[in-house]
């Protein structure tokens, strides 16, 4: 087991450094930070001289080294744009973006799975074929255009909702939460339903599939020609072996919840790390975007490493074939 | 550390949320926040806008964008030298309660035109800063400079011993210090609490010299980055107004009860430039071939070619107005003389383009951004249909505008567009740099892609620059005015518009600089 696991982590770290490579060379293309930074009137050797301290005419490896180091060292430089501290900009941006990935994760688990099930054991139902065209569009509207419309229906037409930004916040410690205002909350919903919306639809189709599968298994079968009720062989035997695909799928969705909760942060203006990524595309803002796509980099390889790790527990087969 | 309080600022906040806003808190909101609010760190309008609330200059720009005395209460030229004596208001406080005097001019001063400092090319013609006594200061300058008070009208005073009691003596380029977050002006709003790209708020000052003409008590600012949301946060009523809101959004606010479109004219003309400094074209089917614009009869055949009143009607919405100089009609120093735009003459241009030796035309690569200006990129289309109407074809290339300026900078362009705001509101300034022959020594032509040259109008700058005598003066700005127009140097399309749009209850003045003024805004 130990080898196995020193193996995947020294894998991770190699994918970590390719995250960082591709990241790097990404910036070459975005733009020139120098004249986002200063104003019309500066003069070119004003510039010139700016693009020296900041380490852009440095060659391209001696760049690439200076990043690496820094991350390594949790130092990850200051903001282009605002001239803050990026870790720390990056930190007090977290909680905004995980608590919208939360609720939206939540929203897609609880309309999600009783929607499946229900889906699943009345296919003919009127109420399922809804469903599905439902999820249908669920799918194929892009995000941004039921931000949008959410956006216009709640919040100019009818006034029930806050349209942008977080509403009121508390801090608790170095966490800032709007989970726990009334008017947070308010201003949570839109952007969670936006967000879990995708999550919702995969969940509900993924539940329907697995129950159904499940409904066909011989232990199934056998239950029901015992003559158990229907109720206890749909929801503790049928339901339980079904979550147990859905549950790793769901898992492995978060970090795509976190990454693309750009587009939805950028509808609602939500204050996350998506918004921060979109602002320091705008702005040229190099150290940002290379910490913000580090990290999210990070989280996935984190979460894949987690789940093989688990499977390699529970499945001792894995861990054979491994190290074949 | 004066760092605000986030947590009293999120507390205030759940406060106000809750009970319903009161009449006199203001929300406002525009795409971009003020990257800091240091006033010496960065030379871009979101940043000055912003700040110029907070803090003051020793002049400042009235509803009619004239010059009129603030933190100076007169100033002078100086007497057997250049320069200018400025005679400071008495009885001013910073917003912690320290005295402003000549001494805090002198630390902006040598803050302002420092190296670190994005706005020291203002203080470029100033060789030395006197302080007489507390309430007089002198700048004195290389050479007469009638322009000086209005060039500086941004230049915002900070407190000497704020600054130096937190490590803020000079701006932060690449770390931020106290300045970068919290500030400490004179001016008529003070900053309660500062998060970057969130939520900024301020307050009224409560010993402000001047009389305050708003009314409001709490002043929210929100960055509001996407078009669409910033829209429904207006029409929602969240916030009560915002600027500038996009041309195709303006019918949707007219038609909906309780609210005002507040329409203008930017001090921004947008024109065509040409590479005037090189022998071959760079792109289009024609590559490598001889420039074509570097004849200017081919140059005024764009000129005739371009219909500015379709695209004033079709894509502006005739909202824009015909441009012909390099700044919009009735700046500073704006030739008179000079006034007739080129009007559009499709068989005018193809007759220029047979005499130049190009009756088959021919293709070149035109330049644009497509984030930087109201309707950039729809503009350049429209420019190159028309073009190709008599028959030279313009191979379009867009991008947004943060790899733009890289790209002119490296001369990859045959022709490209650009918008120019006088920073002085006068006509030497778009010749300063946009016309004068690049010059890196003597900092003209920064702006001047295309390497435009002319003897006559590089040895009329100077003189422009330091003449007295106003009559004088024009002549000379008419003269070059005259100049650009012969050899069609440029070509101005149009004056681009400023769209605001507000809650009708607020009353609120918009300035053609598309600064923000809290000084000037009532709720009711």
């Amino acid at each position: 087991m130990i080898p196995f696991i020193a193996r995947r982590l020294v894998q991770s770290l190699f994918v970590m450094l390719a995250v960082a490579a591709l990241a790097f060379a990404l910036f070459r293309f975005v733009g020139d930070p120098v004249s986002q930074m200063t104003g019309v009137e500066t003069a070119p050797e004003d510039m010139a001289r700016l693009r020296v301290e900041l380490g852009l005419t440095d060659p391209v490896p001696v760049q690439f080294a200076r990043f690496v180091g820094d991350l390594a060292t949790f130092d990850f430089g200051y903001s282009y744009r605002t001239r803050q501290p990026v870790g720390e900009m990056i930190a007090e941006r977290i909680p905004a973006t995980l608590e919208l990935g939360l609720v939206a994760l939540l929203i897609s688990l609880v309309v999600g799975v009783p929607g499946g099930v229900y889906a699943a054991l009345k296919p003919r139902s009127a109420g399922t074929q809804a469903l599905l065209i439902g999820t249908l569009i669920g799918v194929s509207v892009p995000t941004f255009v039921i931000g949008i419309l959410l956006v216009f229906l709640f919040g100019v037409q009818l006034g029930w909702l806050p349209t942008f930004g977080r509403g009121g916040t508390v801090e608790i410690g170095p966490w800032r939460t709007s989970l726990l205002t009334l008017d947070g909350w308010r201003s949570l919903i839109l952007p969670a339903i936006t967000l879990g919306l995708y999550q919702l639809t995969l969940t509900l189709r993924l539940v329907r599939a697995e129950m159904m599968e499940v409904m066909r298994t011989d232990h199934i079968r056998f239950a029901m020609a015992r003559g158990l009720p229907l109720r206890s062989i749909h929801y503790r035997h049928a339901l339980g072996n079904t979550l147990v695909p859905v549950v790793t799928i769901v898992a492995l969705q978060f970090g795509g919840v976190i990454a693309f909760s750009i587009v939805t942060e950028s509808v609602f203006q939500w204050p996350g790390l998506g918004l921060l990524f979109l602002e320091s595309i705008r702005f040229v803002d190099i150290p940002v975007m290379a910490v913000y796509l580090v990290l999210i980099g990070f989280v996935f390889v984190a979460i894949n490493l987690l789940v093989d790790l688990l499977y390699a527990a529970i499945d001792p087969r894995i861990r054979v074939t491994g190290a074949a | 550390m004066m760092r605000p309080n986030l947590q009293v600022a999120a507390l205030v906040g759940g406060i106000a949320l809750a009970v319903p806003a009161s009449a006199e808190t203001f929300r406002w909101s525009s795409a971009t926040d003020p990257q800091t609010m240091d006033p010496h760190a960065v030379n871009a309008a979101p940043v000055t806008s912003f700040l110029n609330n907070v803090y003051e200059g020793l002049v400042r720009r009235n509803a009619e964008m004239a010059i009129e005395p603030s933190l100076a209460t007169s100033w002078a030229p100086l007497e057997g030298e250049d320069g200018w004596r400025f005679t400071l208001r008495e009885g001013v406080t910073f917003h912690d309660g320290a005295d402003f005097t000549a001494d805090d001019v002198l630390f902006s001063y040598e803050r302002a035109a420092s190296e670190e400092s994005d706005v020291r090319s203002w203080f470029a013609p100033v060789s030395e800063v006197q302080v007489v006594d507390d309430f007089a200061i002198d700048f004195v300058t290389n050479a007469p400079n009638p322009l000086f008070p209005d060039s500086i009208a941004n230049f915002l005073i900070m407190d000497r011993g704020w600054a130096e009691a937190n490590e803020a003596t000079r701006p932060a380029r690449d770390a931020e210090n106290v300045a970068t977050r919290d500030a400490n002006g004179t001016g008529p709003f003070r900053l309660v609490s500062r998060d970057p790209g969130i939520e900024t708020r301020l307050a009224p000052f409560d010993g402000w010299w001047d009389e305050a003409e708003h009314n409001v008590t709490e002043a929210i600012y929100t960055p509001i980055g996407n078009p669409a949301t910033g829209l429904a946060a207006l029409l929602s009523g969240e916030i009560d107004m915002i600027s500038p809101i996009p041309l195709q959004d303006v019918a949707q606010v007219e038609g909906r009860e309780g609210f005002q479109v507040l329409e203008g004219l930017e001090t921004r003309v947008i024109m065509l430039g040409f590479g005037h400094d090189r022998q071959t074209l760079n792109y289009g089917a024609d590559a490598g071939a001889p420039n074509p614009f570097l004849d200017a009869r081919v140059r005024r055949a764009v000129a005739l070619a371009v219909d500015v009143d379709t695209i004033d009607r079709v894509i502006m919405r005739g909202k824009s107005a015909p441009a012909s100089q390099l700044l919009p009609a009735g700046l500073s120093g704006y030739s008179e003389a000079n006034d007739a735009p080129l009007h559009f003459d499709e068989a005018g241009a193809r007759a220029l383009l047979a005499e130049a030796g190009y009756p088959d035309g021919f293709s070149f690569g035109l330049m644009c951004p497509n984030d930087r200006y109201i309707n950039d990129e729809a503009v350049c289309r429209a420019v190159a249909s028309m073009l190709a109407r008599v028959g030279i074809d313009a191979e379009l290339t867009a991008m947004p505008v943060r790899n733009y300026w890289e790209e002119l900078r490296a001369d990859n362009f045959d022709m490209y567009l650009l918008g120019w705001s006088p920073g002085t509101f006068d006509a030497e300034h778009p010749i300063r740099f946009l016309a004068a022959t690049p010059n890196e020594e003597t900092r003209v032509g920064s702006w001047n892609f295309g390497g435009y040259s002319n003897p006559r109008v590089d040895e009329l700058l100077p003189q422009i620059q330091r003449e007295l005598d106003p009559a004088a003066r024009q002549a000379m700005l008419d003269e070059v005015s005259a100049i650009l127009q012969a050899e069609v140097a440029y070509v101005p399309l149009y004056v681009e518009p400023l769209i605001w749009a507000a809650k009708d209850s607020v009353g609120l003045v918009q300035r053609p600089d598309n600064f923000f003024m809290l000084r000037w805004v009532t709720v009711n």
